[in-house]
């Protein structure tokens, strides 16, 4: 009798670790196994009816099988690590969704990937599964429980192919011994035949298509991913070589190195802390990086997943909402305080000094949206408070936001609370808006929020963004107000996924308001999460009580608007006209080269509502259109339109909206508000160069609207 | 300049000032190539040939890496012969010039960009996405805060 290979594949860590389904891949390899076994008990009556050499190549068949199996189950697909801080501190907000590039003549689309921070590469791809971005990501397999990408790939077809094989072996020489033995068809050594027989042949038919889908997908030069997305489907593949050289290409291109992946290993990470954070919070930091990425090393051998390292999306929000990083939060008081300020402005003040509670306030906050009356004194004195430690809070709350993803978070739903805080935010910024138009005192204390602050963060930053601040500048109106509630939940809606990281890191030097805001946002949605699917579901969650928000403070605004008198906008027309003058560091004139500052879009339409409502002229500001030849997107376009129309309009002065027009991508602005603008603005607002980027999201996004942006967007582009 | 003379003296004692990322070119696919634009931040700091060259060396490497053909084909059916059990045991060409790489870079830095307050990150450890200069603050030229080395660095930027 043939021997009895029992073969017990374990299955690899990975698949308990990932959550995905364990039994898969066990059972696949108990079926092959059990199909060996069988396969060896017949292997002397095939040796002996058909071919002494059966039994070794099957062996061998099967010997491959699971070589295949096991290269294409550990070996890392090409992850790329997430790109570290300093690496977005551009992009993050201000940056286009898509970044095109041009590979061999054809034009290729980048993504901005929310998770990782950086634009992906051509063919790259996020995997929700495994949250992070795969070079050439073909798909994520459930059977191997692991990406398929560039380095395994030729692994995993090979795998196909073999297995194809194999069980075509095994059925068809289970076949042939059950045809021999027809007599004998009742004995148990055939009704096991008869049994393997029916398997194999059942399994064989979906793996047979799928190898031969592999097959056609490799001729093609195209992954899964892109022929399932339908990216090459009419025009040219600039990606292959021809049928026969990406056959070759699969086949040999070897780009196995043992000493791969481990992008970011942990001692790398506490090196990169203690370089680059001088500050006191570095210790923590690093203890932060430490013992997240040890809990986030989850395979050990080849393979190791790069533990999402210590940057963070500066997401205070994050860390407030969290709620895990207990350790980073007690060296920051501007966490308690921003916190304490959701807190104030939800449910009345409580400064407690115990930062801990921060974070279930934030949850608190989240789930019971404004109730509570604005607390001035409170919101004062907690930004003041706040810019001591923005700098502190900077790094740190990175570092540890990031980490706290998903480990780190408590039994808070990110979604849930993303949801729910989305409403708190937005009646917390009409809270203090309400404050604001209520008495311009706040005003001054944002400005000497600033001063003191900037200097902390160019210690911390290197780099300040400078001119981002310009627009935020504008306190002690409603309308500045809401234009950073819009700016900072615009991104939400906007096509990057997580922009409010882009916007918390961008305006570290302004002031706390901002900030506050900002830790408003529901900034839980840039945690690193494990399914992508949530951003998408967060997002639409986001934006729908957004939109509604909007709409309604777009009406109080209105009112408001229309009740001011002249004197009122008088001075403020300077704090919009020319925000940087505020008290900001004097370079806002941007490099060239650079994208301009993002003007929250809400603002800015509301800016151009109002003009429109109250005739007030719109005469752009030296400034402003500096800043405007500067911007990178075209609002000049929409400007002159704009001016030409409301020339006749008596000049109060106004700053042209296109100076605020975000050239980015992210701010989509109100959708909703689109329908509300007078048919001026819609038609000749740029705002929206960046919905046209969220028209990729926007099947995800119930704004009905945005197609119209998108539609006179292209014209004006 | 600066006066850092060695590797460890730098990034131990000298503070970090930005970052410069050199981005990679996809002209010719999905190949290993990074740009040799030459960054705008990095004018005062280092001769652009030199950064130039970094890179042309570079970018040769990667090629090298990734060729298909000779060595590789031997490798590849070796592999597959032994149930890639020989990856145990042997180094692919592959390997062998990322190492290649990192000595390099090693060495690069050592003679080239640590005299001049630069520090060049393998790509590797960016999964190979971006080529990374950590500009750090050039003591021969500014005072000895941090923050005004930052500030007159960002300002003049």
């Amino acid at each position: 009798m043939g021997l009895f290979f029992f073969f017990f594949f374990p299955p690899p860590d990975n698949i308990h670790l990932k959550g995905t389904e364990t039994p898969i891949s066990s059972s696949e390899n108990r079926f092959s196994s059990s199909l060996l076994c069988v396969c060896v008990f017949r292997c002397p009556w095939l040796a002996v009816t058909i071919c002494p050499a059966v039994p070794p190549c099957c062996a061998v068949l099967f010997l491959f099988v699971l070589a295949n199996f096991t290269m294409a189950t550990f070996m890392d697909a090409g992850v790329l690590p997430v790109a570290g801080e300093d690496e977005d501190k551009e992009d993050e907000f201000r940056a286009p969704l898509y970044k095109n590039v041009d590979v061999k003549g054809v034009q290729v689309r980048m993504k901005w990937c929310a998770s990782c921070h950086f634009y992906r590469p051509p063919r790259c791809s996020h995997c929700s599964v495994c949250d992070h971005c795969v070079e050439d990501f073909d798909h994520h397999c459930p059977w191997v429980n692991n990406c398929i990408g560039r380095r395994n790939y030729r692994y995993f077809f090979l795998f196909l192919l073999s297995l194809t094989f194999h069980m075509i072996a095994v059925f068809t020489f289970g076949l042939v011994y059950v045809l021999h033995h027809a007599d004998d068809l009742w004995k148990l050594h055939c009704l096991i035949t008869l049994v393997v027989i029916s398997i194999s042949g059942l399994f064989l038919i979906p793996v047979l298509g799928l190898t031969g889908f592999h097959l056609y997908l490799v001729s093609r030069g195209r992954t899964t991913n892109e022929q399932v997305t339908g990216k090459f489907q009419g025009g040219i593949n600039p990606f292959s070589r021809g049928c026969c050289s990406n056959m070759e290409y699969l086949l040999h291109y070897t780009l196995l190195a043992k000493s791969l992946p481990p992008f970011l290993r942990p001692e790398v990470d506490r090196q990169m802390a203690v370089k680059i954070r001088d500050n006191g919070i570095q210790s923590l930091a690093i203890q932060n990086k430490v013992c997240l990425s040890d809990i986030k090393q989850p395979k050990n051998p080849p393979p190791p997943l790069p533990p999402k390292p210590d940057r963070g999306l500066l997401k205070s929000q994050v860390a407030v909402l969290d709620g895990a990083q207990h350790c980073v939060f007690l060296c920051l008081d501007t966490q308690l305080l921003k916190t304490s300020e959701q807190q104030g402005i939800n449910k009345g003040p409580d400064l407690g000094s115990n930062t801990r509670e921060s974070p279930a306030r934030g949850s608190h906050q989240a789930g019971a949206p404004v109730s509570a009356p604005l607390q001035p004194s409170t919101v004062s004195s907690s930004l003041q408070l706040n810019s001591l430690t923005l700098s502190s809070r900077s790094l740190t709350l990175k570092h540890s936001s990031r980490n706290g993803s998903k480990s780190q978070l408590l039994s808070m739903n990110p979604d849930g609370l993303g949801s729910n805080s989305s409403p708190g935010i937005i009646t917390t910024s009409s809270l203090l808006a309400n404050q604001c138009s209520g008495s311009s005192n706040s005003k001054p204390s944002y400005d000497n929020l600033v001063r003191p602050s900037d200097p902390q963060f160019m210690v911390q930053r290197g780099a300040p963004p400078v001119s981002y601040h310009t627009h935020f500048m504008g306190l002690g109106t409603d309308g500045a107000v809401q234009r950073f509630l819009q700016r900072d939940s615009s991104p939400s809606i906007a096509t990057r996924d997580i922009p409010p990281s882009g916007l918390v890191k961008r305006d570290l030097t302004s002031q706390g308001l901002q900030d506050n805001l900002r830790d408003l946002y529901p900034h839980d949605v840039s945690l690193p999460m494990s399914a992508a699917a949530r951003y998408d579901n967060f997002s639409k969650t986001i934006m729908a009580s957004i939109q509604e928000r909007r709409e309604q403070e777009e009406r109080e605004r209105m009112l408001r608007v229309s009740a001011r008198s002249q004197v009122l906008y008088g001075p403020d027309v300077g704090i919009y006209d020319i925000p940087s003058r505020r008290s900001l560091p004097p370079d806002n004139i941007r490099p060239p080269g650079s994208r301009g500052p993002t003007p929250p879009a809400y603002g800015s339409r509301e800016f151009l509502m109002s003009t429109g409502i109250l005739g007030y002229g719109i005469r752009t500001s030296p400034l402003s259109s500096s800043s405007t030849s500067s911007l990178t997107r075209g609002p000049k376009t929409s400007s002159s339109p704009l001016q030409s129309s409301s020339s006749s309009l008596q000049s109060k002065g106004r700053p042209t909206s296109p100076a605020y027009c975000p050239p980015e991508r992210h701010a989509q602005g109100p959708p909703s508000s689109t329908s509300t603008l007078p048919r001026l603005s819609s038609s000749a607002y740029p705002t929206p160069p960046y919905t046209s980027y969220a028209t990729a999201k926007r099947s995800s996004l119930p704004f009905p609207s945005e197609g119209k942006e998108s539609v006179s967007l292209g014209a004006l582009k | 300049s600066s006066k850092f003379h060695n590797l460890q003296d730098m990034q131990h004692t000298a503070s970090l000032v930005t970052k410069v990322f050199i981005q990679r070119d996809y002209s010719e696919g999905t190949v290993c190539r990074f740009q040799t634009k030459f960054p705008a931040e990095l004018d005062n700091r280092i001769e652009r040939a030199l950064l130039e060259q970094t890179v042309k060396t570079l970018n040769s490497y990667y090629v090298e890496a990734e060729k298909v053909g000779g060595q590789s084909y031997l490798e590849g059916c070796l592999a597959c012969a032994t149930a890639y059990i020989v990856f145990l045991c042997m180094e692919t060409r592959y390997e062998k010039v990322l190492k290649k790489i990192s000595g390099y870079i090693q060495e690069q830095n050592e003679k080239i960009y640590a005299p001049r307050g630069l520090l060049l990150t393998d790509p590797i450890e960016r999964g190979m996405r971006v080529l990374e200069i950590s500009v750090f603050e050039d003591r021969g030229s500014s005072g000895s805060s941090p923050s005004s080395s930052m500030s007159s660095c960002s300002t003049a930027r």
